[in-house]
């Protein structure tokens, strides 16, 4: 476990200038404008940042997720990532498939495929074979402890083990930026512990960017910097100097 | 796994659906290689039988709009005849002739002299000596159908004919034949002096171009045409008729089929809403999501045709044991007749798959995620 995976473009520090990812007066409206989610946006993430987006329900958390990795796009401002507007569907497209990882609470994985099949498919377009397709994705399921089950169907397996497959699918492709979206919000408090070590594990042992949206203050407490979100705009940014923080295990209950 | 492998887990998740949707296209295809193929080997059967009865050229009514439909004085076969170069002539009058029991014969009616009577194979039996009259030589088919043997009585248009041979030809539309004088044909008919066409065999070696000039000559004599029996098929206005409503009603069959490919995708994809809302999250590029559900589509779409192709060999191997159809025409499914079907199957399916794709891919991935 942990072993570094050949390939793929990895954590990347050397765009030490610019921002991984910023948001330049973003915002997000629905219904004609009728529901204004997110307004006025900025945000800046450094590679390597570990943030939690913390708000109540209704907050505009997951708009503001979905438009940092661009499956959903802003009413008005701009999304930079590493300082270049992003403006087609087929630049996001890529983007995700090189850079950007995405967890779920809803794990959203294929329910007609195995565990092995579901990070399979996150290394499609790849150019690689069927077969390193295939040694690659072992390869991560084996890194989230789930070696045993992945020729069962994902149907098959428990919350917190499809989540561990949704994470392993996100960061198959040593993506720059793991974005996670309530990734505990449907396990168990044993499941939700072990899910939230292996994102915090990942962080340390790869140093790629973790942005965490949560309404669990005791996740969000793990990060080193807090973003906290209030009728779609942010009322709060902390950054903690404390170093080591995410590595620190959850209290098993 | 590949996206073909993605596919086809995918149109397993809905058998029902995936089944009717390929029953569908291999019923559309079979029914439009079957139709087209019998249209076709109408043509064959009846170019086939002419070439078995050893024509260089068939004399018809000039301008008649097809094979049945004109009518030469029987005079005009001795005019044909002094035409220097030809070799032998035969007056011929045809007709499909109601038996007792109304069944359709096609029914031929030669001159006691003609020289189509000597080439007949005979399986059993003799042809009609000079003179003899109400005798007939069936077809070893028509004789199975009508369930007659030597000596039996056939009844044809109301006048009884003593069977005095069965003939041993070996296409389709000649074993099904009923070979009759031509004076008996003439009066049951009351076409009194007249027959369909003239068989011309052209004297051979003399001259290079003997043939072409025996056909201007022929033309020459007013109100008759020559042409080869190819010739006449492709001129016939039946047949045409047939072509294209066969040819139509196959394209209709096939748009058919490939509409249900259309709405077995169009359903499928949005029941799948969420997952290419998955797909497109994970970084797949709009053209492999639309790729992936073309791909279900083409799939169905060959399983289809495959069956279809099926069908039709099975039909072309059922149809001659159903005396209707097989005493008429060969049912003969060839390359040449499966290619542009198949491509405009796999042409109509490619549309009907590219609309639910097009339609899948426009979604904005985040509210394809938030559906059920």
């Amino acid at each position: 476990m942990g072993e570094a995976i050949e390939g793929g473009s990895g954590p990347d520090k050397s765009s030490d200038s610019k921002p991984l990812i910023a948001l330049r007066g973003v915002s997000r409206s629905y219904d004609g404008g009728a529901i204004a989610a997110l307004r006025g946006i900025d945000l800046q993430i450094e590679a390597g940042d570990c943030l939690a987006v913390v708000g109540a329900s209704g907050s505009g958390k997951s708009s503001l997720v979905n438009l940092l990795c661009g499956i959903d796009h802003a009413s008005a401002g701009t999304v930079l990532w590493q300082g270049k507007v992003l403006r087609t569907r087929r630049d996001w497209a890529r983007r995700r498939r090189l850079d950007i990882g995405i967890v779920f609470q809803e794990f959203n994985l294929i329910p007609t495929l195995s565990a092995l099949e579901n990070v399979e498919i996150a290394l499609f377009g790849r150019g690689l074979s069927t077969a390193q397709r295939l040694a690659r994705a072992a390869v991560v399921i084996d890194r989230v402890g789930l070696e045993h089950r992945m020729h069962n169907r994902v149907t098959t397996l428990s919350g917190g083990e499809r989540q561990r497959v949704a994470i392993a699918r996100a960061i198959v492709n040593q993506p720059k930026l793991l974005l996670a979206d309530e990734p505990t919000g449907n396990l168990d408090s044993v499941s939700a512990a072990n899910v939230a070590d292996l994102m915090f594990r990942l962080h340390q042992d790869s140093g790629m960017t973790v942005i965490l949206v949560t309404h669990d203050d005791g996740l969000a407490a793990r990060c080193r910097r807090r973003v906290r979100i209030k009728d779609g705009v942010i009322v709060e940014d902390v950054r903690e100097a404390t170093a080591g923080r995410p590595s620190e295990p959850s209290a098993q209950p | 796994m590949n996206l073909v492998g993605l596919a086809l887990r995918n149109l397993k998740r809905r058998p029902v659906r995936t089944a009717l949707s390929i029953l569908g296209i291999g019923l559309a295809v079979g029914g439009a290689l079957a139709l087209i193929a019998l249209s076709h080997s109408i043509q064959d059967s009846s170019r086939a039988a002419s070439n078995e009865l050893g024509d260089d050229f068939l004399v018809t009514q000039k301008g008649a709009s097809d094979i049945f439909g004109g009518f030469i004085p029987e005079a005009t076969i001795k005019r044909v005849a002094a035409i220097p170069g030809v070799a032998r002539v035969s007056g011929e009058l045809f007709m499909f002739a109601p038996s007792a029991d109304q069944r359709s014969v096609l029914t031929l009616g030669w001159p006691d002299a003609s020289y189509l009577w000597g080439r007949v194979p005979l399986r059993e039996g003799r042809v009609p000596g000079p003179g003899e009259r109400h005798v007939a030589v069936l077809g070893d088919t028509a004789a199975a159908w009508l369930g007659k043997k030597l000596d039996d009585e056939l009844t044809l248009i109301g006048e009884n004919f003593r069977i005095v041979g069965i003939s041993n030809y070996t296409t389709v539309i000649n074993r099904g034949l009923v070979l009759v004088p031509l004076i008996d044909l003439q009066e049951a008919s009351y076409r009194m002096q007249q027959v369909t066409v003239i068989h011309v065999n052209v004297e051979r070696g003399a001259v290079a171009d003997e043939p072409g000039r025996v056909r201007t000559a022929i033309g020459a004599l007013g109100n008759v045409t020559a042409a080869t029996a190819d010739e006449m098929l492709k001129s016939d206005r039946n047949l045409a008729i047939l072509d294209a409503v066969s040819l139509a009603i196959s394209i209709i069959a096939v748009a058919i089929g490939a509409l249900s490919v259309l709405s077995a995708l169009v359903m499928a994809t949005q029941e799948r809403t969420r997952e290419i809302g998955i797909l497109a999250a994970i970084g797949w590029s709009d053209s492999r999501i639309m790729v992936s559900i073309m791909l279900e589509g083409m799939l169905m779409c060959a399983i289809g045709c495959a069956l279809g192709v099926l069908l039709s060999f099975l039909a072309a191997f059922a149809f001659p044991h159903i005396p209707a159809i097989g005493n008429l025409i060969s049912f003969k499914p060839s390359v040449a007749l499966i290619a542009p079907i198949l491509g405009a199957a796999f042409t109509l399916c490619l549309i009907g798959s590219l609309f639910p794709a097009w339609r899948a891919v426009r979604m904005v991935p985040a509210e394809a995620l938030r559906r059920l």
